[in-house]
């Protein structure tokens, strides 16, 4: 039981550094272009990327909506086949609403996913380039 | 006897190795971010090196310059001389004192329902230098969770970290602790204390959020740039006056309240206030200031 517990956490690991590397080596434009791929094709990049984003603690939130919601929301327009998603989110406690196009919310929701790993994989490389003392020099 | 006394200061000496061992690279990191705050605000002269884009005038008019050591737990006011007027305004009649009175009422009066109070758990309020601690098992521990603790062990609810209660307890311990004299002295004393502190500083240093800003990119290479009317504040001495009257709250809010508000202009979901994530910054952060001055609770913008 522990050595399956054990083979299911470093696959676990294995998936999550595969997503990471994954993101980022894609070419964003081509991946999120939503007049080339449509936008549901669009969105399931973001549900694919995201769950990691979230995971890791990277998730992006832009003006208090994360991109969770323009993906729970874009995906609920798409299914009842709507040109618009209109997004509810809460800013200190007060709920509130935003309007989006569904090709530029579909659009948004891949590129943060994708760029939110990809962020992490750079950010191995130049963390240590801003510290004084290691990296950084002035 | 004599066996005895050489074990006992063998064993004496070999924890102090490791606590030398487990806190060097944290002890090289501070000495150069002091190296680099004191060289960036030494002096005018060459000054456009580090502020590339500040007008001439701004630097000839509104900074100060050969600052050392203990000017920085001032944050942005120890270089920027129009804040700083304004700062020592606002201070004329600084709206946290009824903080600092609240917090004392709750520390000296509170009574759980055990009989038992805050005194129980902290005999001396002066520990706001203290904390963050790494405790073993448990991980960093700051001084809101241990707030939190003290009134779950005495089976009270906890508080909100962000504000409130939380924030006018710590007021009243960084008074108590302004009060005495007391400095900044974080401990790293195990090989677990020492990652914590690293996965801060990872953190710290990490370009996040749809905007790709680090914590540095503000607060270490933008120390003392302006972002529209304001200078970002330097990370050497970046928490010592916590918790904060900040005007933007109109309210006192502690260090994981701004943190929270950073990630937000980051372009991130934020993390909880009890989050691994968020003890291992501060600790980080903290210890970014370990000899400094407790110079809260104070206002800021």
């Amino acid at each position: 039981m522990r050595k399956l517990a054990l083979v299911t956490a470093f696959c676990a690991g294995l998936f999550a550094n595969n997503l990471v590397d994954e993101a980022a080596k894609l070419d964003v434009k081509k991946v999120c272009d939503v007049k080339a791929n449509g936008a549901a094709k669009v969105l399931e990049v973001a549900k694919k990327f995201n769950p990691e984003a979230v995971k890791l603690g990277v998730e992006f939130t832009r003006l208090g909506i994360s991109n969770r919601a323009y993906i729970k929301y874009t995906e609920e327009a798409i299914k009842a086949k709507k040109k618009e998603v209109v997004i509810k989110y809460k800013v200190k406690g007060e709920e509130k609403t935003k309007k989006f196009p569904t090709d530029f919310a579909a659009w948004r929701a891949c590129v943060f996913a994708i760029r939110a790993l990809a962020q992490v994989k750079e950010a191995e490389k130049t963390w240590r380039l801003a510290i004084p003392g290691d990296g950084f020099k002035y | 006897m004599r066996k005895t006394i050489v074990a006992g200061l063998l064993i004496g000496a070999f924890s102090v190795l490791s606590a030398g061992e487990f806190d060097a690279q944290a002890n090289k990191d501070l000495k150069a971010l002091k190296e680099y705050m004191e060289k960036k605000f030494a002096t005018r002269k060459g000054a456009e090196s580090y502020f590339p884009y500040t007008p001439k005038e701004e630097l000839d008019k509104n900074f100060k310059w050969g600052l050392k050591g203990d000017d920085f737990r001032l944050g942005s006011y120890a270089y920027n001389k129009n804040g700083k007027e304004q700062y020592d305004e606002m201070n004329e009649m600084p709206p946290y004192e009824d903080n600092i009175d609240a917090g004392e009422e709750l520390y000296k009066n509170t009574k759980f329902k055990n009989g038992k109070s805050f005194k129980d758990c902290f005999p001396d309020p002066a520990i706001k230098g203290e904390y963050p601690k790494f405790v073993k098992g448990k991980g960093v521990v700051t001084l809101a969770d241990a707030i939190n603790a003290c009134l779950k062990e005495n089976g009270e609810k906890p508080w909100d970290m962000a504000k409130g209660k939380m924030a006018d307890l710590e007021a009243f311990f960084a008074h108590a602790s302004k009060e005495k004299g007391k400095r900044y002295h974080i401990v790293i004393n195990s090989k677990e204390a020492a990652a914590a502190y690293e996965d801060g500083k990872k953190i710290y240093y990490s370009q996040r959020g749809y905007l790709k800003l680090s914590c540095a990119n503000c607060h270490v290479q933008g120390a003392g740039k302006r972002v529209r009317n304001e200078y970002l504040s330097p990370l050497y001495g970046q928490v010592t006056h916590f918790p904060v009257y900040r005007l933007a709250w109109e309210e006192l809010g502690t260090l994981q309240r701004r943190i929270k508000g950073c990630e937000k202009n980051q372009g991130e979901t934020t993390h909880k206030l009890d989050s691994k994530w968020m003890r291992d910054l501060i600790y980080f952060l903290t210890y970014m200031s370990n000899g400094l001055p407790v110079d809260g609770p104070d206002i800021r913008k």
